[in-house]
């Protein structure tokens, strides 16, 4: 008697030896129900290509905000009428405060050169000055959040005339990178729970298409692994296809959208496009197969209940 | 291999199906279950089955006992069991050899000895020209010879068929029983219910067992 073999054995080589069946049986699954499938394969898809989008949104505006605080910096324009020695000690003086990378003297003729290369073609405008038109002052690098506290101290020091700083610009950048995590994970929510009422929903309709088949084979005593296993992998390659096809909608997208930006916006570091792509491509179908897998078990186990 | 006790079976409607059975099947033993339509022969092979449970009573299938919260000791009793049910219940849509091949392929049989075992089958009940035949389009007496192939073909050591000459001709009827009866060589027990009393008139080395209104009225062995 088979029972009293081992049971695990069994299930393992039931599901060795039927690869062929079970995929002819889930091919059949689908032809039985064949719009259907189309409409949610595509459909899952546009849910995962919409969960791309906002995931590359959110890394990309992210990085950029990484990259963007580690040059947080501010400039300290200090009295004229303090020497060099004065200058060097309030440098010191700088370098000491919490949450000071680095500080030192940018002086007349370089602020004159950057200038230069910001402006470009239009430096030729700083010509109509007699003398330099810029004063020394000291670069600060800091890091951002420490701003405020700096900020404070600065205002206690003598000799510093005034100070200017990116802090406003970069600290919306930050709340817009914050805003586009929550909408991420928000996105992440919805897809999860569309990606499973979908594929379990697809499930149960298979299950009762299949109702007479099912009884028949658990009247010949087919363990329920293996009557639930074309199902699952019906759900698994349903949602796998539907994100495959997000990952090759996002890969087009991705590429016009760094050929729109990389040429006229030179000055955001935007992260390496092959590495986004590919990392989407490995995110979506991760998050494909969980969810097929996932959807087919609620799939079942709704049916069974029922 | 089959012991019952005491056996009763009421249905949720009320209808009271079988009335305190006792009866007992050994290995190799050709059992012919008798009587008129509503008798209760195919409420008996239900509860052989585990399809139903006895509402009272002790019943032992293979070693395995019939009742409640034992759902999958008797999914894998089932395993062990060739059934023929009345209605056939063949997968549409499938060829005869791929119905056959399902009732096997959860039993850990290899893919090659699966299609063996199958078209063999398929032969032995008369069927070997029809194996890649869809069962829709095969007659009625065709898919009861490719449901007693299914059970058949799995090998088993109980063979619980219910009226599996219902709808053949009785040349086709007697090569069906012939077949049936060859499973006694293989320490097989086959238990078979019909009406039809007339084609087991001359055999020999089987039990009778004549049910009606849900009684055992008479169990005797030898000639019928």
């Amino acid at each position: 008697m088979f029972a009293g073999k081992g049971w695990d054995e069994h299930k393992m080589k039931n599901i060795f030896y039927n690869t062929g069946y079970f995929l002819k049986e889930v091919k059949t699954m689908i032809q039985l129900n064949l719009l259907s499938n189309i409409f949610s394969l595509f459909s899952t898809g546009l849910i995962f290509f919409i969960l791309a989008m906002v995931i590359s949104g959110w890394w990309v505006s992210s990085q950029v905000v990484e990259v963007i605080q580690g040059e947080a910096e501010m400039s300290v324009y200090f009295d004229e009428s303090i020497d060099d020695t004065e200058v060097l000690q309030l440098v010191k003086k700088l370098e000491s405060i919490e949450g000071v990378r680095e500080a030192r003297v940018v002086d007349e003729d370089e602020a004159y050169g950057r200038m230069v290369e910001i402006l470009g073609k239009e430096a030729r405008v700083l010509e109509f000055f007699d003398d330099n038109p810029f004063s020394s002052f000291i670069e600060v690098k800091i890091h951002l959040e420490k701003i405020e506290p700096i900020l404070e101290k600065l205002e206690m020091m003598t000799g510093i005339e005034h100070v200017r700083d990116n802090g406003e610009v970069l600290e919306r950048l930050r709340s817009i990178a914050e805003i586009l995590r929550f909408i991420g994970y928000l996105v992440v929510a919805a897809v999860g729970i569309s990606t499973l009422v979908i594929t379990s929903h697809i499930i149960r309709q298979g299950i009762y298409n299949n109702r007479d088949q099912i009884n028949t084979l658990r009247l010949l005593g087919a363990p329920e692994s293996f009557i639930a296993f074309p199902f699952i992998l019906e759900g698994l390659l349903l949602t796998l296809g539907g994100g495959m096809l997000a990952s090759a909608m996002t890969a087009v997208t991705l590429k016009q959208v760094y050929t729109q930006m990389v040429g006229p916006l030179p000055f955001i570091p935007l992260p390496p496009r092959e590495a986004l792509i590919s990392n989407m491509t490995l995110l979506i179908t991760m998050m494909s197969g969980i969810l097929g897998i996932v959807g087919s078990m609620l799939g079942l186990s709704s049916a069974k209940s029922n | 291999m089959i012991e019952a006790q005491g056996v009763s079976l009421q249905y949720t409607d009320g209808t009271m199906a079988l009335k305190d059975v006792d009866l007992g099947v050994e290995p190799g033993e050709m059992v012919y279950i008798t009587g008129p339509s509503g008798s209760g022969k195919t409420s008996l092979l239900k509860l052989f089955m585990g399809m139903e449970y006895p509402t009272s009573g002790k019943l032992n299938v293979l070693g395995q006992p019939i009742v409640k919260g034992q759902a999958t000791n008797i999914r894998r009793l089932r395993m062990s069991i060739g059934p023929v049910f009345q209605e056939f219940k063949l997968i549409k849509g499938r060829t005869a050899i791929e119905n056959v091949m399902l009732g096997m392929r959860f039993l850990g049989i290899s893919a090659s000895q699966l299609k063996e075992n199958a078209n063999n089958a398929l032969v032995k009940v008369g069927l070997g020209h029809k194996i890649f035949s869809l069962v829709d389009n095969l007659s009625w007496g065709e898919c009861q010879r490719v449901a007693i192939a299914r059970a058949v073909a799995r090998k088993p050591v109980l063979i619980l068929a219910d009226e599996p000459t219902g709808n053949l001709d009785l040349k086709n009827a007697l090569n069906i029983l012939e077949l049936l009866t060859s499973f006694k060589d293989h320490k097989t027990a086959v238990i078979i219910t019909t009406h039809a009393t007339h084609l087991i008139d001359d055999k020999e080395d089987i039990k009778l067992i004549q049910v009606d209104k849900g009684n055992v009225c008479w169990e005797r062995l030898g000639r019928a």
